[in-house]
């Protein structure tokens, strides 16, 4: 019998976690108790930029991460973070499709490879102000917490702040921050709807977050426990992109039920971040070389 | 090799104020920038890099001003070979787990190199570089450890009175 | 081994440690590693050096240092002789006169500072000499401080709300205002304390120093501007955008540097005291953080808080019976864990069976913070324990043991709370 620790960094009622201790479940009744998992969520175990190196280490068996937050090592991580490229439950899927080989050659280099992975819902443009164009998010205070997020505010000619998530809510409260880009759910969760009322569905990307293995922890398994947890995995796939779904419908609905408003965006502001969205996959492409290149392709004949 | 002992610990002591100061001039960046509108990339990230080599470089300076806390309840009472051998238990458990930090401080900044560990955030540092300080720091603080269980052995170790208390007697 | 038996042989081994005069930090490493050896089969030295690095690198507790730094500054200013001096008219009528300055002091400072650690210290700098000047007993002028030195977490900013507020996705600005009520409660909980027990002790106190009229009062109390004009600084940033909570510390130091510029006091030999004097204390500090973190992924990877936290949600609990255990079950963590990793380890098991019971979750966050704050004078582990021993050299059994009273209104405080539970609400509702 063999006992796992899973390292996950979001909270308990979040639909990530609550999927990975379904899969956790299934996991130990497929196996007939042989392979039981521990998630350990809200980064109680590893915090979340440590958990890929804790897998890669053997420090926790398998672990969930955000993809893209892996991206200053090596840019095809950051993938699923491009604005646009992907920007709908199906592209996302598609992407995946894409990207998948690719991690595995590369996780497998490290002696990890990918188990499953789950799109979080459809990233959106949050705004004190009305915006009915790229040039209406000029002097915007926006928060950069990510490569990504912060080359946006440069290309839009917004000021890019650095707040840490613990003091969002504050920021946005005494207007250190006035908007920033994330999905409905984390609007919710940061109680964003306190301060700003606007929120712009743009889809612009669908990060991932991935489970990831440790190649060695896995080969010790036997055989029939091993297809017990590839089966369990692929379930859970298909459950989370349903679960992420669902929990973007239902957050909306919170969100508009405290007064923000889910606001289309114009087609002057569609065509604009469009444009943005072109030059960083450009940036993207030239950081990214050749694997990039093969992976955009691949995508786009999907 | 005492002059070259004390000089060592004093100059990390040196750096780890220099990091104190750095965590500060990091946070004000954070601070002005946001204020004048210009953006500086990581200074969340530099700040806390900062921290940790303030905390670590410091370690063996502190260790031998005697200001890292211990409960001496028990070594108070005691006297004589009573005492001086507790005194050596203590140092002996002081030189393996300092050991043990050192140990594993250095192969976290030597795996960090070895498997390319980035920062995730806006800085993209390469970990290993930050975590030298680590190293660095627990290293000497070994270094310290073994000092003292060597003078506490030959009787020569004379534990400094903590100047903190001296401010409140 | 049952949880039961490995808890008892960790603590057994944590008390040997410690009794055989181990520095706390090492000894927390010392723990967490036998724990990781005999109870699970991960590798614990890799382990260890990632969660260390991780917590003494994180962004989030950069708040820590420059508070510390800000104390040894003010400490080398007159502000704190000029703070006692603004106080002291005002509150030696009552009985236990200049005694209160601790409980005063604590209040105006945590106003200031994020830490109870750092409010500790930097009112103690102040106080323990001057009062064991005058004569005041040491144990009720350290007790007294032990104790009001933890209204720093509960008066704002502070950062065990940030960190609660992160992992309970609550706002830290609605929590920041939940605090002050109850923090002022507290204040007053200590003041009667103090005021009773001078009623009962009469002849330990000295006498005043000299009775002053009322306007020779105010008079006095120009002395407290500097501290009003910082403390406007560091919430003004805070409030009017300036900064956020956590940058609002380096406003601290900067404020600090700047009063004692104008007061004449600085000169390259007191900033570089001040520098050492907070990059030592940080130090001691950040040995003993690094412990608790590695004991905390060992607790983690054994599963300890979690079994405990799950055995409490079976129960199956009313909801006053659900507090008072959680209260215990806190209080008996708090003996050997930091208030952080508190909070950490246990939200994610513990806050489904708080919100099933149908807690509020601002309350239930000064609820934690207050029993984060015991946690902060009982032993063995209890930082403000640790930051007096360091400055007066006493034993840490001792200074347990004479803040004792002030542990027990804390625990009259959570009742408190639970009968009036607007102490909590009111204020930010109103928001
Ligand atoms: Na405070
Ligand atoms: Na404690």
């Amino acid at each position: 019998q063999a006992k796992w620790d899973l390292p996950a960094a979001y909270p308990a009622s979040n639909f990530h976690t609550e999927n990975l201790e379904q899969f956790a479940k299934d996991v130990d009744k497929a196996s007939g108790g042989k392979l039981k998992i521990t998630v350990h969520a809200n980064a109680s175990l590893f915090k979340a930029p440590e958990i890929k190196r804790a897998v890669q280490g053997g420090q926790a068996q398998l672990g969930e991460i955000l993809l893209v937050n892996f991206q200053n090592e090596w840019q095809i991580f950051g993938a699923d973070g491009i604005p646009f490229l992907a920007d709908s439950y199906d592209e996302a899927a598609k992407l995946w499709k894409a990207q998948k080989p690719v991690l595995d050659k590369k996780l497998g280099e490290q002696g990890m490879m990918v188990l499953y992975a789950v799109a979080w819902p459809p990233q959106g443009i949050y705004s004190k102000k009305p915006i009915a164009s790229a040039a209406d998010m000029k002097g915007l205070k926006w928060r950069a917490y990510s490569p990504a997020t912060a080359r946006i505010a440069e290309l839009v000619g917004a000021q890019p702040v650095t707040v840490q998530a613990a003091e969002l809510s504050q920021a946005m409260a005494t207007g250190v921050v006035d908007s920033y880009m994330s999905s409905g759910s984390t609007g919710y969760d940061t109680k964003t709807y306190e301060h700003i009322k606007n929120w712009y569905d743009t889809q612009a990307w669908l990060p991932k977050n991935a489970v990831i293995v440790n190649k060695a922890a896995f080969n010790a398994l036997d055989k029939p426990t091993q297809d017990a947890l590839l089966k369990a995995a692929a379930e859970a796939e298909t459950r989370g992109w349903a679960a992420s779904k669902k929990a973007n419908l239902e957050v909306l609905e919170k969100l508009k039920a405290n007064g923000m408003q889910i606001l289309q965006p114009s087609p002057q502001l569609k065509a604009d971040m469009k444009k943005v969205g072109d030059t960083m996959l450009k940036e993207w492409l030239e950081k990214a070389g050749p694997e990039g290149q093969q992976l955009v392709d691949a995508y786009r004949k999907m | 090799m005492r002059r070259l002992l004390d000089f060592l610990y004093d100059a990390c002591a040196w750096l780890a104020a220099l990091a104190m100061v750095g965590v500060l001039a990091m946070v004000l960046l954070s601070i002005v920038s946001r204020q004048l509108g210009f953006h500086v990339p990581g200074t969340d990230a530099y700040a806390g890099y900062c921290m940790a080599a303030a905390g670590f470089l410091a370690l063996a300076h502190t260790l031998k001003r005697n200001e890292h806390i211990r409960v001496t309840l028990l070594l108070g009472s005691l006297k004589g070979r009573a005492r001086d051998g507790l005194e050596m238990w203590a140092m002996t458990a002081g030189v393996f787990l300092a050991g043990l930090f050192a140990w594993y401080s250095l192969r976290l900044a030597w795996v960090s190199r070895a498997i390319n560990d980035v920062s995730t955030s806006n800085d993209a540092t390469p970990l290993w570089i930050p975590q030298l300080a680590m190293a660095l720091g627990t290293l000497v603080l070994l270094v310290a450890f073994i000092d003292e269980w060597v003078l506490q052995l030959q009787g020569r170790r004379v534990a400094a009175s903590s100047e903190e208390a001296l401010h409140n007697e | 081994m049952s949880d039961f038996g490995i808890t008892a042989l960790l603590i057994l081994t944590l008390f040997l440690l410690l009794g055989s005069s181990i520095w706390i930090g090492l000894t927390l490493t010392g723990v967490a590693w036998i724990g990781m050896q005999l109870f699970s089969s991960r590798p614990a030295g890799d382990a260890m050096a990632v969660t260390v690095w991780g917590s003494s690198s994180s962004w989030t507790l950069t708040a820590l240092p420059l508070f510390i730094w800000m104390g040894e500054i003010l400490f080398r200013t007159k502000l704190s002789e000029s703070m006692f001096r603004g106080l002291a008219p005002w509150v030696s009528r009552l009985p236990g006169r200049l005694l209160h300055t601790n409980v005063v002091g604590c209040t105006i400072f945590a106003a200031v500072s994020g830490s109870s650690a750092a409010t500790c210290a930097t009112i103690g700098k102040m106080t323990l000499p001057e009062l064991a000047r005058r004569g005041y007993p040491e144990e009720i002028t350290i007790g007294s401080l032990a104790g009001a030195g933890t209204l720093g977490l509960l008066i704002p900013p502070s950062i065990i709300m940030i960190v609660y507020g992160v992992t309970a996705d609550v706002s830290i600005a609605r929590l920041f205002v939940a605090g002050i009520l109850p923090g002022i409660v507290l204040a007053a909980l200590f003041s009667g304390y103090l005021a009773a027990w001078a009623l009962l002790n009469g002849h330990k106190v000295p006498v005043p120093d000299r009775v002053l009229s009322f306007a020779e009062k105010m008079h006095e109390s120009r002395h407290l501007i500097p501290v009003v004009l910082l403390i406007a600084a560091v919430l003004g940033s805070i409030y009017s955008g300036l900064a956020t909570a956590t940058e609002a510390a380096a406003v601290g130091v900067v404020g600090s540097i700047v009063l004692s510029a104008v007061q004449g006091s600085l000169n390259w030999a007191t900033f570089r005291e001040a520098l050492m004097g907070a990059t030592r204390l940080y130090c001691m500090i950040a040995l003993i953080l690094a412990g608790a973190a590695f004991l905390t992924l060992a607790m983690g990877y054994i599963g300890l808080p979690r079994h405990l936290a799950e055995f409490v949600g079976s129960l199956k609990l009313s909801p006053f019976m659900l507090m008072v255990a959680l209260s215990v079950f806190y209080i008996i963590l708090g003996c050997f864990l930091d208030g952080i990793s508190m909070v950490v380890l246990t939200m994610g098991v513990i806050l489904p069976t708080v919100q099933a019971a149908g807690f509020d979750l601002v309350w239930f966050g000064i609820f934690i913070v207050i029993v984060v704050e015991m946690a902060q004078i009982t032993p063995p582990v209890g930082f403000n324990l640790f930051v007096l021993q360091g400055m007066t050299g006493k034993e840490i059994t001792w200074i347990a043991r004479v803040t004792l009273p002030f542990f027990f209104l804390m625990c009259a405080m959570v009742l408190l709370l639970w009968f009036v539970p607007q102490l909590a609400t009111w204020l930010p509702a109103r928001m």
